[in-house]
């Protein structure tokens, strides 16, 4: 038996077990949710799991890849049911989490593509700084139909934004670093006309929102000149058009599990986001 | 594609639509519309930073009590009836937008008090003349606060006036409303609002229609043999007999949910999704509505019985409500839809209280397969398909298909295929009046009703209502908890058809 019979067989029988006391189990995808997560973010790439899959019931695929060992492949297959509101029925979620090792870290697309869902739009999350260049980034941009990314996750940058932008032409891309920005990008727009002139740009919070900020504002303004000022924080907290300070959004800022789930409501390229980091 | 409204800064940002500054004036502040459905709707769109950044409310009621007590009272209706939870920061900024201003909506000096807190807050708050009114108010009060408005009305900003239901109790009446209305106020002014427009699930048949290409080619004569649309409830009339008596169901519900309904269901796919567009094509399926005649329409009153295993009272015995009263609690039609798409396509209506359950469904039922080659080994026949979409509760759709019993042989039994909203996107459906509010605040009426769909509307129910003076049934006919009375069954089955099974 192959390890993707294996996989179904498994989803079969937990569904069996779900639907042991007679009521019918309802398995409800709008999408495959592929997560790549190395060893040093697999806690993470958890935690926001569990606030994203009651928002996109999906199919979860989580590849742990694991270079460093003797070659093989671990499966563990699990139903996450959640109870709906004033209904009998629970709906479940699949999620399947495959731990590659030793030389199958390389080759994930054979594994994840029979396992995705047909007809529906598959989702890639790439946890930390993807490995340009190398084969197991290159197949899974082969078979996703966006790629999620948090570039303030990333060490290399800005020079990785130039990685990034050559794969713009491959998959559509989306980064939680930019999602975080849009309520300062709302901000800054509302100073329209004024900005227009803009110099200089005072950025508090993580290097990559600083520098899609910049980037966002050169691109759009047609302004290749502005100078930005970064001083690092763990969170987006200051911003500032030629030493004043603009007003903060209203609110507190959102969930790593809110911000991802935002991205999967989103298909198609994004142009002014891939203008961005290339004038980043 | 040229930046909105000529600031590149916006193209792409995919920002929530969020109302300009405004005042949003509650007539009937301390009633219960206001208290179970009005202020946990405002709580949840503030919970989502929805509502403009500088708003303010006014309450507006005779009730004679101070901000602070109407603010205490509003806390603890948001903390009863909200579906989000209470969350003390976001009512804190709430509460510092509330003003309440008790009067006699006919008093001039009470209108002249809400103005100057008007003026007020649009110095302090930088509302800048805009004023959201809803009129949550009994009828008998719609006049007089719409005259004083439309006095008052300044001419900074914009100005907007929801209106609740019932809107006039027959043609001549809603007419009437209309066109005091019409004196002081434009058209695109006024938000005659259904709450059932308001529903994801109301919403999501628009979706379902005009977003799959499979299913419009078949939506219509040639492969539906009939549609039912059932709007039950389980409750009775909660302690409104006297608004009630006046009602009845045909004017509580039929007039305006079922019919509206009806409407999306029949309506022909607008070209685009503006507030003409599709309340242009409501209209024409208004207007081409029809019941062949007396017979084919079933009125009844509820009498006591069991729901849900408690012992209820019947109509009469409500207080309120007449020991002799014909007020009809149940209606059931057979409408045709005069069109080329509908022509002869019945359309089985039903709405009433105490029924065995509270749903609000439309089932869409196809022909029959015409030549089934298993039909002899069928398990409980083969049932045509039906397309079911639930609008209340368990907000979804499912399709009964006929499946192969795994095994020897070939029978065929029904089974459902179900879409459940909640399964697939669980971000918590928003309350009707959450989504008509902001639609209002943001002058966005495609799900607010025009005053010509509404004359549509009243034209059919004053067609009913005249025959029913001229005979008088035996009330009660129906008993409480049942699914109505039995000649609502004898409607159908002449047809040859039946109610769908429960």
């Amino acid at each position: 038996v192959g390890l993707v019979s294996e996989v179904e067989g498994q989803l079969a029988e937990l569904r069996a077990l779900e639907a042991a006391d007679g009521t019918p189990v309802l398995r409800t995808s709008v999408l495959t949710h592929v997560v790549w997560a190395p060893p040093k973010w697999a806690g993470a790439a958890l935690e926001t799991l569990a606030g994203l899959e009651e928002r996109h019931p999906s199919r979860t695929i989580l590849l742990f890849p694991e270079p460093g060992r003797k070659a093989e492949i671990d499966v563990t297959v699990s139903m996450r049911c959640f109870a709906l509101q004033g209904v009998s029925h629970e709906v479940c979620s699949e999620v399947i989490e495959l731990r590659l090792r030793g030389k199958r870290a390389r080759v994930p697309a054979s594994i994840v593509t029979p396992l995705l869902i047909a007809d529906l739009p598959t989702f890639c999350r790439w946890r930390g700084e993807p490995p340009w260049g190398a084969q197991e980034l290159d197949q899974l941009v082969g078979v996703c139909d966006r790629l999620v990314v948090d570039s303030s996750e990333w060490r290399g940058l800005p020079g990785s934004y130039g990685e990034l932008s050559g794969i713009f032409g491959r998959v559509a891309v989306s980064d939680i670093a930019w999602g975080r920005s849009r309520a300062w990008r709302g901000r800054l727009a509302e100073l329209w006309p004024e900005i227009r002139g803009i110099r200089r740009l005072a950025v508090t919070g993580p290097r990559a929102d600083a520098l899609l900020l910049a980037g966002w504002l050169r691109s759009r303004l047609k302004r290749k000149s502005i100078e930005l000022e970064h001083r690092s924080a763990k969170e987006l907290g200051r911003v500032a058009v030629d030493g004043e300070a603009v007003a903060a959004p209203v609110g507190a800022p959102p969930s790593a599990s809110d911000l991802l789930s935002e991205e999967l409501d989103v298909f198609g390229r994004d142009p002014i986001y891939e203008a961005a980091v290339k004038a980043a | 594609v040229s930046a909105p409204e000529g600031n590149p800064l916006l193209e792409g940002l995919r920002l929530r639509r969020r109302p300009e500054p405004c005042v949003l004036v509650i007539f009937g502040a301390s009633g219960d519309l206001t208290k179970r459905k009005l202020f946990p709707a405002l709580y949840s769109l503030a919970v989502r930073r929805l509502l403009p950044e500088r708003f303010a409310v006014i309450g507006v009621a005779r009730t004679e009590q101070s901000t602070k007590q109407w603010v205490t009272a509003m806390r603890k209706a948001v903390e009863e009836h909200g579906r989000d939870e209470f969350d003390a920061e976001v009512w804190s900024a709430l509460a510092d937008a509330m003003t309440y201003v008790a009067t006699d909506f006919a008093d001039d000096r009470g209108e002249d008090a809400v103005l100057d807190v008007l003026r007020r807050l649009d110095e302090e708050r930088g509302t800048a003349g805009n004023r959201l009114y809803y009129l949550a108010v009994p009828p008998a009060a719609f006049e007089t606060i719409v005259h004083e408005l439309g006095e008052r009305r300044g001419s900074e900003g914009w100005t907007r006036l929801i209106v609740e239901k019932p809107f006039g109790h027959d043609r001549a009446s809603a007419h009437a409303l209309n066109e005091i209305l019409a004196r002081w106020f434009r058209e695109d002014e006024v938000f005659r609002i259904d709450h059932y427009l308001g529903k994801e699930t109301v919403q999501n048949m628009l979706a379902l229609r005009f977003a799959n290409g499979i299913f419009e080619p078949i939506w219509n004569r040639q492969f539906i043999d009939h549609v039912q649309i059932t709007v039950a409830e389980s409750i009775g009339i909660e302690g409104r007999g006297a608004f009630y008596e006046q009602a009845g169901v045909i004017r509580d519900v039929f007039q305006n949910h079922l019919l509206q309904l009806v409407a999306l269901t029949a309506m022909e796919p607008p070209i685009d999704f503006t507030a003409d567009s599709v309340r242009n094509e409501k209209v024409k399926v208004m207007r081409s509505l029809h019941t062949p005649g007396p017979k084919s329409v079933v009125r009844g009153q509820y009498g006591s019985g069991f729901v849900e295993g408690e012992e209820v009272a019947g109509y009469r015995e409500e207080p309120g409500v007449a020991p002799d009263s014909m007020t009809e609690t149940y209606v059931a039609a057979k409408l045709f839809v005069d069109n080329w798409r509908w022509a002869d396509t019945p359309f089985y209506v039903r709405a009433g209280k105490r029924l065995a359950r509270r749903e609000t469904t439309i089932a869409i039922q196809f022909q029959r397969a015409p030549h089934p080659p298993f039909a002899e080994v069928a398990g409980d026949g083969l049932r045509p398909n039906v397309l079911l979409i639930h609008v209340q509760p368990d907000e979804g759709v499912s399709l009964a298909v006929g499946a192969k019993v795994p095994g020897q042989g070939m029978s065929i039994r029904t089974v459902h295929m179900d879409f459940l909203y909640g399964g697939a996107f669980r971000t918590g459906l928003p309350e009707a009046y959450e989504r008509l509010i902001l639609d209002a605040m943001l002058g966005d009426a495609t799900l607010f009703t025009r005053a010509d769909e509404v004359d549509e509307e009243w034209a059919l129910v004053d067609s009913i209502v005249a025959a029913w003076q001229r005979d008088r049934p035996v009330f009660p006919n129906y008993e409480a908890g049942t699914w109505g009375p039995r000649s609502a069954d004898e409607l159908i089955h002449r047809d040859g058809r039946s109610w769908r099974r429960h």
